[in-house]
């Protein structure tokens, strides 16, 4: 494999941050609720069933809807000018400053080292539901696939076609997208991780487990 | 009119055509848009004209909330819905009425739409004026048996009226826009298929009706536009043809008037059949008392019987193709409708009757897609490099495409490009200058794998000598 | 040199221990009394028993004997609620295996060995009970069904009974059924296990309650630990008896401590207002007594009954065969019984019992004295927990209940007779005329509310025909004389699933409208208040309430209950949780049943637990359908205590019966249904429905947490979770219900419902 873990390991390790800016989702008066500086906690409990921390309240057609963290993190950049005012959908609000925990750098380092399927183009993607269902069952054995396998399904104006995977066969190790999300193209669709590259990626996910502190 | 301020909840080429209304009318206006459609003609010219605090930027057009919220922070006194999203959706109407701050719909009451948004209702209220509508269920079916006894009738009836292959429609009644729509052949199938679109109906729109009827063949697809004000005030604007339609029943190339006996010949006494449309058009308005545009859809069949289909309360795409031969006497200009849409929708006269009302020449009306009409009108996205159209006196084009930038086609709406309203002293005229516009009509680009850009250009030339011909 | 007098005392020694830790439990910890000293000063002894010479061990033991017994008799002369709840739940108190030891003379049990067992908490065993009559000895076969605490082990759970485990005891029951014994049980419970995995806590003791109700043979309950539900799934019994030292709850102390003292999960309960619940919930044997919830009480010694306590084994064992000769000779004849009654009373000495029987009873029944049984046992229970105030009635509704009595014979001859000659009629109607098409269009139109409005009846004029453009609210326009409150608003509320499936926000007048409280995106129901359902589910003007003169009160005097009910009843205009009526839909009588969540988040009580009997018998003498339609109910209201709790049995022995005589009950649940009604007379209908969005379960999240430690998903009781365990039917949308609860009222049911 032509990858350097080492490089990788240290490329996260002088930097294990990850900035997630948060924009309004729609219009409304926002309200804010966290300062410059504060940590935040994302979602919590065994279903995450928790929210995380109140960020901010943005209230539209009398409807003050509690925006909560999606990360954990420290907030930056908060916009307070824009506190009491109206917004805009997609107006910036603050950036979480996020740290990358273990199972996040394995994340990332397994997509340079997985197959990474990507979006053809923009568009909502959607998994066949047989797929789903598979996907549900949360099997540690993961999805087997071959060149050709017809599971995902791309919306593109309004128009639904499958898509043809195109790639080495493997088996899908990692989904990097929800249902029906609207996907830039290019970003990865899922990871697949050819059979005989398996004990390489379980190797890969166990040393950064060891050398890994959160 | 006071300078009143109103809020175009739509986007492309109507926003553009609601924008031109609202300067010459002296109103002010905003407009919305998405984070996709930042680059549109729409949004550029709002800013143009009216500065950057014109256009709202917003998550979506089809979400009521947003543009309520923006109307009020904008200080909107009107909504103008356009065509599409919200322009038929009596719930957005109603909260407009109803809500602590007012805000007028462009657009009929709410009522109104409510009952002629339901096609089953208009058929109901149209039969009991004697207006011919498609035999079948006036009212949604939930029995089994008893829509097997009506299928039985409606196959009668056809084999009775010399139909060779006789077939009806089973439609899920909360339906729409060609969803839930089956034919059945034979009576045998009939169950079967019923019991399908009735499970599709639950499982859908959460309402198991259905309804039938008798399948029409052979029709051309005839509307009339009509003005209403809110003082029981009604004209027409006479008739267009939309008979050419792609696949999916999109209409391609419109024509006004809605049939020219003086270019073809017709199996019946077209200018009889159109007046006979026009006039159960206004004999409806008058009942539910109309209060805006609308447009009264039928066909008409190969032995000129007319039939209603439905009313679309809004103004439409194809408005202009019917008021560009329309004119009122001591005016300058052709009418233009959604002037007097907004006009009336302030609650304001016409004005004019009927008989200030004169007709001239014909128009075609042409929609610019970019989709692949041999691969089933198959959507095409990409960026269009060059956009040209020739520019002439008998030629308005609307488009939210810029001609001197590239321009992203946005994944999310229809590849609608451009809508060209052609105008000649006569059929035949406006037939060869539609074709001379084709013919010059550039259109340069190419998608993301470097193929080229795909239009429907050259299916509109090849359509232009059906226009209008049965 | 002899070492015996050594090995004795340390025998003794560590007896005297366990009295001291056993004074400690029932103080609630060795601070009382300064016993933690006294323990040291045992342990000392006991550490160091061989520096000591003979004498003087004796006398120190005796010494501290003497202050032991001391403290013994303080604590005993002033027990409270709370230490008799510390009595019941000690370690050293007998269990049920001591029982089967002592009591019984030999016994199998059936279906466990130790932890190798589907739920060592419940024990099942066919034991053999002896009496001496004049010097010959008979054996009774008998069934033996309890709850083992047992001595410590983990294994048991404390006698908390896992669903499949009380699913063993209704197993064993049939048994003993087939074979004609008599069962007794033993309630050892805190509570029965919340879990809603199948066959789920609060359904089996329904189906048990269910099957208990008819019976077929003897049963006699005896109670040490009550703990509500739990103690119910064995516990409805001809005889029910009550150890001196336990407790009968609806709910422990520490949880109505939690509840009344709103204290957040995880805080500490304050032991003042522990030890207050545990006195207002009338939970010891006397209070049991007085509120008729039991029928006799055995005595135990003053500090309760431990593992040797074999004077209390044999009065235990004279009882419960004294208990169960009572029902089998209240079978026979009311004579026979006063007889032995007689007999037996003159007989027991004031402090003692006797053992000698006068008379060997057989515990068979005949069929006839079998259904004599089950008379005696509906009686009895028809007869318990009227704990409800009447208000003073009109003239009108007087006459109607007299009424009632007459209606019996009248739907016997209009439906029974009448009825074979009204069937061919309409089967002529049928084939003559098109009367079978409206008839079919009745059953499959939709509700009338969600969708005549967008098509309005050709027969009705539509608004567009109005000349004059006359803008009124929508609401009257739509709802005509019903809008939910909800509904006046101008606000957008946020879908719960919104970002699971991308729900816009909804403007408050259209959801609570038109939509009828239901996200048209993803089908998300919003609660909606109890009379919207009034309105529409049933053909208009046809609700007719009866029973309204029944109200809740406070039976127990519980603390600031009085209150609370003023309060629910100025807010409701009410005065009790369960609202009864007739109605009609497409025509179809039916009787309604429903609890509400406005008037005390819908608890039952004894004026609940009355009007649902009374409705249910209604039902029963008018042969029609019966409805229970739960808004919202919360359980047992615990301020009522067990006489709330004997609710529980004595509903499900009138919706027993009202089925038994050919009835359709159905159980429709809607928003938050829970506890001791889904345990019981809800949870034993054949046809039970969630409401989309509802959540239906035994225990909510927090007690699931406080009791087995183990968190549960947000969605465990959710209505789809509850179809896949098997807990209900099926799922209604909202709008659909009066639609789908016509097409059941004529497509199930037997064909002894009026109008079939």
């Amino acid at each position: 494999m032509d990858i350097n873990l080492n490089d990788l390991l240290r490329k996260y390790k002088s930097h294990p941050y990850e900035d997630h800016k948060i924009d309004a989702p729609h219009t409304g008066l926002v309200f804010f609720k966290v300062r410059d500086g504060q940590e935040v906690a994302g979602p919590s409990g065994q279903w995450l069933q928790k929210p995380g921390t109140l960020l901010y309240i943005l209230e539209r057609e009398n409807n003050p809807k509690r925006m909560y963290s999606a990360f954990t993190g420290r907030v930056a950049g908060l916009r307070a000018g824009l506190e009491g005012s109206f917004v805009q959908a997609g107006e910036q609000l603050l950036t979480i400053q996020h740290r990358l925990n273990r199972d996040e750098i394995i994340d990332r380092i397994l997509r340079d080292v997985l197959q990474v399927f990507r979006a053809p183009q923009r568009a909502r993607y959607f998994f066949t539901p047989e797929t789903v269902t598979f996907l549900e069952k949360k099997t540690d054995k993961g999805l087997p696939i071959a060149p050709g396998d017809e599971i995902i399904i791309m919306s593109l104006m309004k128009r639904d076609s499958f898509l043809p995977y195109e790639g080495a066969p493997g088996i899908i190790y990692k989904v990097y997208f929800q249902q029906g999300d609207l996907v830039e193209q290019d970003s990865p669709l899922f990871g697949v991780c050819p059979p005989e590259k398996l004990p390489f990626v379980q190797k890969v996910i166990q040393r950064i487990r060891t050398e890994w502190d959160d | 009119m006071d300078k009143k301020r109103i809020l175009i909840a739509n986007r492309g080429e109507i926003a553009i055509r609601i924008m031109n209304a609202c300067k010459e009318l002296g109103l002010d206006y905003a407009v919305v848009y998405t984070v996709q459609d930042s680059k549109s003609m729409h949004v550029r010219k709002a800013v143009e004209e009216k500065g950057s605090g014109a256009a709202y930027r917003i998550s979506n057009y089809k979400d009521p909330n947003e543009i309520f919220s923006v109307a009020d922070h904008a200080g909107a006194h009107a909504i103008h819905p356009g065509y599409g999203f919200f322009s038929e959706n009596f719930r957005f109407a109603r909260r407009a009425a109803l809500r602590n701050r007012p805000i007028i719909f462009i657009g009929p009451r709410w009522e109104v739409i409510r009952d002629l948004g339901s096609k089953i209702n208009t058929k109901r209220i149209a039969k009991k004026l004697r207006i011919p509508v498609i035999p079948g269920s006036d009212e949604p079916l939930y029995s089994e048996i008893e829509a097997e006894a009506l299928a039985e009738k409606l196959f009668y009836k056809q084999k009775k009226d010399g139909i060779e292959k006789p077939s009806i429609l089973v439609k899920a009644s909360a339906g729409g826009g060609g969803m839930g729509i089956e034919e059945v052949t034979h009576l045998d199938t009939f169950r079967q298929i019923y019991r399908r679109i009735q499970n599709y109906a639950k499982r859908q729109f959460g309402d198991e009706g259905v309804l039938i009827e008798q399948c029409m063949r052979d029709y051309h697809h005839l509307e009339v536009q009509l003005l209403c004000s809110q003082h029981k005030e009604i004209v027409h604007f006479g008739t267009r043809n939309c008979t050419i339609q792609s696949t999916g029943r999109q209409k391609r190339v419109e024509a006004a008037p809605g049939f020219d006996p003086d270019y073809t010949d017709y199996p019946f006494d077209a200018r009889k059949v159109l007046n006979r449309m026009v006039k159960y058009s206004v004999q409806l308005a008058s009942k539910v008392n109309y209060d805006n545009v609308g447009t009264w859809e039928w066909i008409v069949t190969r032995d000129g019987q007319p039939y209603l289909l439905e009313v679309n309360t809004r103004i439409q795409v194809e408005n202009e193709v019917s008021a560009r031969i329309s004119r009122i006497s001591k005016h300058k200009t052709p009418v233009n409708l959604i002037k007097e849409q907004i006009r009336v929708a302030f609650g304001e006269r016409l004005k004019y009757r009927q008989k200030h009302i004169s007709f001239r020449g014909t128009s075609i009306e042409l929609r610019i897609v970019a989709e692949d009409v041999k691969r089933g009108f198959a959507p095409w996205c990409g960026k269009i490099t060059r956009f040209y159209f020739p520019e002439k006196p008998w030629v308005r084009l609307y488009s939210q495409v810029p001609q001197d930038e590239p321009y992203e086609i946005p994944t999310e709406y229809d590849p609608n490009l451009a809508l060209a309203i052609i105008w000649g002293r006569n059929t035949e005229q406006a037939r060869e200058r539609a074709r001379d516009f084709l013919a010059r009509a550039d259109i340069q680009g190419e998608d993301s794998r470097g193929e080229p850009i795909v239009t429907n250009l050259e299916y509109l030339m090849d359509r232009l000598d059906d226009v209008l011909k049965f | 040199m002899d070492q015996n007098y050594i090995l004795d005392s340390g025998k003794y020694l560590s007896g005297l221990q366990d009295r001291i830790i056993y004074l400690g439990d029932v103080k609630g910890g060795l601070e009382w009394g300064h016993l933690q000293d006294l323990l040291n000063e045992v342990q000392k002894i006991r550490r160091n028993i061989f520096e000591f010479q003979e004498k003087e061990l004796l006398r120190q033991i005796r010494n501290l004997e003497d202050r032991i017994s001391f403290f013994e008799a303080r604590v005993a002369e002033g027990l409270t609620p709370i230490e008799v709840v510390n009595i019941a739940r000690s370690v050293q108190r007998f269990t049920l295996q001591d029982i089967l030891e002592n009591v019984y003379d030999s016994f199998t049990e059936l279906g466990g060995e130790g932890d190798c067992n589907i739920d060592p908490a419940v024990l099942v065993a066919r034991a053999t009970i002896s009496r001496r009559v004049k010097n010959r000895i008979y054996f009774h076969q008998v069934m033996v069904i309890g709850h083992e605490k047992g001595k410590g082990e983990e294994f048991r759970n404390g006698g908390s009974a896992k669903p499949w485990g009380n699913e063993k005891a209704l197993r064993y029951m049939k048994v003993a059924e087939a074979e004609g014994i008599p069962i007794h049980s033993y309630i050892f419970t805190p509570g029965a296990y919340p879990t809603e995995d199948y066959p789920g806590a609060a359904q089996q003791i329904a189906r048990n309650l269910y099957q208990m109700a008819k019976l077929r043979v003897p049963v006699v309950a005896f109670i040490s630990e009550g703990g509500s539900g739990g103690a119910e799934a064995i516990g409805l019994a001809d005889i029910r008896l009550m150890a001196s030292r336990g407790y009968y709850s609806v709910i422990s102390p520490e949880g109505a401590a939690a509840i009344e003292g709103h204290i957040k999960e995880g805080e500490q309960l304050p032991r003042k207002l522990v030890e207050h619940c545990a006195e207002q919930l009338k939970i010891t044997a006397q209070d049991n007594l007085s509120l008729k919830t039991i029928d006799r009480i055995v005595e135990e010694p003053p500090l309760g009954a431990r593992k040797e306590d074999f004077a209390f084994f044999r009065r235990l064992r004279y009882e419960i065969i004294r208990a169960t000769d009572e029902v089998v000779l209240k079978t026979k004849s009311f004579r026979a019984f006063r007889v032995y009654a007689l007999k037996r009373q003159a007989m027991e000495t004031e402090n003692g019992i006797c053992e000698e029987f006068r008379l060997y009873i057989n515990w068979s029944l005949s069929d006839s004295e079998k259904a004599r049984l089950l008379e005696n046992r509906s009686r009895k229970y028809r007869n318990m927990g009227h704990g409800y105030n009447e208000l003073r009635q009109s003239v009108v509704s007087r006459l109607a209940q007299a009424g009632d009595t007459a209606k019996q014979s009248y739907y016997d001859i209009r439906y029974g007779l009448l009825r074979h000659h009204s069937r061919s009629v309409q089967k002529i109607l049928e084939e003559v005329s098109s009367e079978g098409f409206i008839f079919l269009k009745t059953v499959t139109e939709p509700m009338r509310a969600a969708y005549d409005f967008v098509f309005p009846k050709p027969e009705t004029p539509t608004r567009t025909e109005l000349s004059t453009p006359v803008r009124r609210s929508i609401f009257v326009e739509e709802w005509e004389q019903y809008i939910s409150p909800l509904a006046n608003e101008d606000r957008t509320v946020t879908c719960p699933n919104a970002e699971k499936y991308g729900c816009r926000d909804l403007w408050v007048p259209d959801l609570y409208g038109e939509f009828c409280g239901v996200c048209p995106s993803c089908g998300h129901h919003f609660p909606l208040e109890y009379q919207w359902y009034l309105e529409n589910l049933f053909d208009k003007g046809s609700v007719r309430e009866f029973n309204q003169h029944i109200a809740s009160t406070n039976p127990l005097n519980f603390h600031g209950l009085d209150a609370k009910l003023k309060k629910a009843v100025e807010r409701t205009n009410r005065h009790s949780a369960l609202i009864t009526f007739g109605a009609e839909v497409h025509g179809v009588k039916l009787i309604v049943a429903m609890l509400y969540s406005n008037f005390r988040s819908g608890t039952v009580g004894a004026a609940e637990g009355e009007k649902f009997v009374r409705a249910c018998d209604k039902a029963r003498t008018t042969r029609r359908p019966f409805l229970a339609y739960i808004h919202t109910t919360g359980g047992i209201r615990i301020h009522e205590g067990t006489l709330g709790v004997i609710q529980m049995p004595r509903c499900t022995l009138a919706v027993r019966e009202y089925i038994d005589s050919g009835g359709l009950y159905m159980v429709v649940y809607d928003n938050n249904s829970y506890a001791g009604p889904v345990a019981s007379f809800l949870g034993c209908s054949p046809y039970q429905v969630g409401i989309r969005s509802s959540r239906i379960g035994f225990a909510g999240p927090r007690v699931i947490r406080e009791t087995t430690g183990a968190d549960v998903p947000p969605d465990y009781h959710s209505a789809k979770n509850a179809l896949k365990r098997g807990h209900i039917q099926g799922i209604w949308d909202r709008r659909d219900f009066r639609k789908n609860l016509f097409e059941a009222m004529m497509t199930m049911g037997s064909p002894h419902l009026y109008y079939k």
